[in-house]
């Protein structure tokens, strides 16, 4: 019902893209800009339009209020230290990860696939958690270091470096996820041709190498900035005993402020918040003009660098050990809380039953069903977004005007927003899209479904463009001469190249909806709730040992999903190649 | 398993939104009692734990069948901004409202978003908890006072100034008003007491007591042993110490902040009649036995308090002006975060 009139402007618009595009082309434009405003844009404006209302008149008192606080530039600075760390560290682990994983001959790729992506998965409040307990005065760490001579202590993750530090594991999953599919795309000739004209290896992965990988590593880092500027749990939990504010956190102590300035104040934030991403967006493009396109290849696993037993034997178990630390070590806690009767007791086998989760899946109804409500919101929502972002991506590749960029940027920004902000923006627009007159989505599950796909549409487009950018566009033509047009084209020689990054933003755009929480927590309603908002509900009354009995079993389903998943691309490139 | 749900997910969303009209599972065969008649649909909007919320609007319907009843439960923050959302969009969509404090209320009423209602059942609560105008009262008593984890300190405080004792330093933990509406509160009423004021949130600071989110965060902190003493809304501690945890909750001898958790209805309400109906049944004796097994203390005269927590008539209770503590929540919160150093 709602989700039909984007649905039907896409069609329009690839019908357009399919037939040749001369007549109205300024008109669809218009058209599809629109309908993006309206979904993407106006929601935001409304908020942003209380910044600028005071008892009904136009002011700009907020802005000078706010703007004059020392507090907000304190914030602000802290906000872009935080999140250039974060999307720094998440960067060098991410391409480090993809380019060992694509390239370097390993056993046990598969497995340790699997276990890059768990920091992303496992709940924030789990993986602040852990790691406090990790380097707490009675956990591992301290025990370590106080073998070691001299007077050792374990870091405080209090900090901005604490911050910093689980930010960018957490974030790293989403570069590697876009890079790794680059890398394997990379035709090894080119390194050959690097190396037989004399330059080093070194050099040939700054020179050839990492300019061809661009694409993927902009989008990536594009999306672990946003990740890193609207995450609220982590600087939450980390940075108010450090009394450390970002924009995120100081934006919810805004909106939960009395009186009528709340929201006027958290709007003003909330445009600083937006005009920071809209910088990042930008600074991303500016690094996808030096990146180049390849004659197009089918990515190619194959290894391309092989050690010597004794150094694979070293890299293998040195990547197992942070793998272990990073992804296995919360998920051990958090199975070990889910087994233990209350927080605090010691972990002993009389302390240890299965009673949290008989509560969680046998006693109480709501997990279950909140657990199928959200597998088929993500669901939906991954197939919307596949449809209308892999066609807006198409545009942006084929069109790279000025309309095709204004409809990134504004697609960018629901992303950026913290979820609390995004999720009033939902209220605001959709209670009464026009005043007077209520369509009944505010209050059902239509409301999360319209704010997911607002939401988490850029992840798709930022995967679909990805791939859509290692084509060489002469494929297409090439395609035309030969006689296969439209629908054709598409199937038999787009699809099957694109396809692994369309699937990396499809997958990406189901976990973030399955997990997601913060936007949920405004906007659910009896019936409809989600994954997160029973989680959270348990956190909130002090059940912590139910909300981590459901987390585990959440992990160890999309581990299990995930290892599906990685069987059903095995048998794909299997049968693509085939094909061939 | 995965697959049963994938399965169930190619199911079109149409099945999701059919389910979200009417709860399938609420069977109205034994009604003993006869309801008074109220009828329609309540949205009920509360911070409660989930199973309690649920809890008390089943216990309603076993009267009341014909009222169907939808609970939105979120922090007190979230709901508090979310009705403020709707405000802003046009149209609260909440009829009966149920948060964590008495401030809250008085923000609401200063905005005339209340309906004010004088429920018959409210003549048993002590009046320092209902509003006099009627646009609300208090539902359950909910002190905070000190958590202790037993496995490292012997000898249990009876004080608040076990917090600012040098022999203490850097132990303690305490939820941040910035975050938390209840803690704003705290922050409030204990700055307005002789003999506590502000000198002692400022020797808490000298005693590098850590800020942490919520109160969830503080049971944990002190149930794992990170930290010895915390402050903490009273039946978290008392749960977790059923639990098993090694934890004890003490109410200290200076007195105790107290919050009501208010239910009030909202001005705009389509169903006043059942909003009404459902007040009074939260107030009442039976409501109240509910809250009780629950495990709060009832707020209503002549009902006990549940194993491990203390009754109104044990505990002394700090007070303060409620339109007062509205008036100066912002300068307070500014306040503790100029302690705190921002």
């Amino acid at each position: 019902m709602t989700a039909k009139p984007p649905k039907a402007e896409e069609r329009k618009k690839r019908d357009t893209s399919f037939s040749l595009f001369f007549q109205s082309k300024n008109l669809y434009k218009i058209i599809g800009l629109l309908v993006i405003f309206v979904f993407f844009l106006l929601p935001v404006l409304r908020l942003v339009w209380l910044s600028f209302v005071d008892d009904g008149s136009l002011t700009m008192q907020y802005y000078t209020e706010v703007l004059r606080e020392p507090a907000t530039w304190k914030t602000v600075k802290n906000t872009l230290i935080v999140v250039l760390g974060s999307t720094i560290l998440a960067l060098v682990l991410g391409i480090l990860f993809s380019w060992i994983v694509a390239y370097v001959q390993l056993s046990g790729k598969r497995a340790m696939q699997l276990f890059i992506f768990l920091p992303f998965v496992i709940p924030s409040y789990i993986t602040t958690l852990a790691w406090t307990q990790f380097f707490s005065a009675s956990g591992p760490v301290t025990a370590m270091l106080s073998w070691l001579p001299g007077d050792l202590q374990a870091p405080n993750l209090y900090s901005i470096g604490g911050i910093i530090l689980l930010l960018g594991i957490s974030h790293y999953p989403l570069v590697y996820l876009f890079t790794v599919n680059v890398f394997r795309k990379i035709p090894r000739e080119l390194e050959e041709a690097a190396a037989t004209s004399g330059l080093s290896k070194q050099r040939a992965f700054w020179k050839v190498v990492l300019p061809l990988a661009l694409p993927g590593i902009a989008s990536g880092g594009l999306i672990a900035f946003l990740s890193n500027l609207d995450n609220f749990g982590i600087p939450a939990f980390l940075g108010t005993p450090a009394n450390i504010r970002v924009l995120s956190t100081y934006i919810y102590e805004q909106v939960v402020g009395f009186g009528p300035s709340a929201f006027s104040r958290a709007a003003v934030l909330s445009v600083i918040l937006g005009v920071i991403a809209l910088i990042g967006t930008v600074v991303q493009w500016f690094l996808l003009r030096r990146s180049r396109v390849n004659e197009t290849n089918r990515s190619d696993s194959t290894p391309r660098i092989y050690l010597s037993a004794s150094k694979q034997k070293l890299l293998e178990v040195s990547l197992w050990v942070f793998l272990l630390v990073t992804s296995l070590m919360p998920l051990i806690t958090m199975g070990a809380l889910s087994l233990i009767s209350a927080y605090g007791v010691p972990f002993k086998l009389e302390n240890l039953s299965l009673r949290n989760y008989e509560y969680v899946f046998l006693t109480d109804s709501k997990p279950l069903t909140a657990l199928s409500n959200s597998l088929q919101l993500g669901f939906f929502t991954m197939l919307v977004c596949l449809v209308i972002g892999t066609a807006v991506a198409y545009l942006r590749f084929k069109y790279p005007d000025w309309s095709t960029r204004t409809a990134e940027l504004f697609m960018t920004i629901p992303y950026a927003l913290p979820g609390t902000v995004f999720a009033l923006c939902m209220i605001f627009m959709w209670l009464e899209p026009i005043p007077g007159w209520n369509p009944g989505i505010y209050g059902t599950v239509w409301i999360l479904f319209i704010a997911y796909v607002t939401r988490f549409l850029v992840l798709q487009v930022r995967g679909s463009y990805t791939a859509f950018l290692q084509i060489d566009p002469t494929m297409e033509e090439a395609a035309r001469t030969s006689g296969a047009a439209g629908w054709v084209k598409w199937r038999r020689i787009l699809l099957p190249l694109l396809f692994p990054g369309i699937v990396s933003g499809a997958l990406l755009v189901f976990l973030m909806a399955l997990t997601e929480l913060t936007v949920s927590s405004l906007l659910w309603s009896s019936g409809s709730e989600t994954v997160g908002v029973v989680i959270f509900g348990y956190e909130q009354a002090g059940y912590s040992t139910y909300s981590t009995a459901f987390s585990t079993v959440l992990v160890l389903g999309i581990l299990f999903g995930g290892g599906l998943f990685m069987l059903l691309g095995r048998i794909w490139d299997r049968k693509v190649l085939k094909t061939k | 398993m995965k697959k049963i749900f994938f399965g169930s997910a190619t199911l079109c969303l149409v099945t999701v939104l059919a389910a979200c009209g009417g709860e399938g599972d609420s069977s109205y065969s034994n009604t003993s009692k006869e309801g008074d008649g109220v009828s329609g649909t309540l949205d009920f909007y509360t911070s409660q734990p989930d199973a309690d919320a649920q809890g008390l609007v089943d216990a309603f319907k076993k009267q009341n069948p014909d009222v169907e009843i939808s609970i939105f439960r979120s922090g007190t923050e979230e709901v508090v901004s979310k009705i403020q959302a709707e405000n802003q969009g046009g149209n609260i969509q909440a009829d009966v409202l149920l948060v964590a404090d008495s401030v809250t209320f008085e923000n609401f009423k200063a905005e005339e978003l209340l309906l004010s209602y004088q429920s018959p059942e409210a003549e048993f609560i002590d009046e320092a908890f209902v509003d006099p105008d009627g646009t609300y009262a208090g539902t359950k008593i909910m002190a905070t006072g000190m958590i202790i984890n037993t496995n490292e300190v012997t000898n249990m405080p009876d004080s608040w100034s076990i917090l600012t004792d040098a022999a203490t330093k850097g132990q303690a933990v305490m939820p941040s008003p910035l975050y938390s509406g209840a803690a704003a509160y705290n922050l409030g009423v204990i700055t307005r007491q002789d003999g506590l004021g502000w000198d002692f949130y400022e020797a808490l600071r000298a005693n590098d007591i850590m800020i942490t989110q919520g109160n969830g965060a503080v049971l944990e902190s002190v149930a794992t042993g990170e930290k010895n003493y915390g402050m903490i809304v009273d039946f978290l501690a008392a749960r977790a110490k059923n639990d098993g945890s090694p934890v004890e909750l003490i109410y200290p001898k200076e007195g105790v902040p107290v919050i009501t958790e208010p239910v009030g209805i909202l001005a705009n309400t389509e169903n006043e009649e059942a909003s009404k109906a459902f007040v009074d049944f939260i107030l009442s004796e039976e409501g109240q036995k509910l809250a009780s097994e629950q495990g709060y203390t009832p707020i209503r005269e002549g009902i006990d308090a549940p194993e491990g927590l203390k009754t109104l008539e044990e505990m002394t209770v700090l007070n303060a002006d409620a339109t007062e503590l509205l008036e100066t929540r912002n300068d307070d919160k500014a306040e503790f975060g100029k302690i705190f150093g921002e």
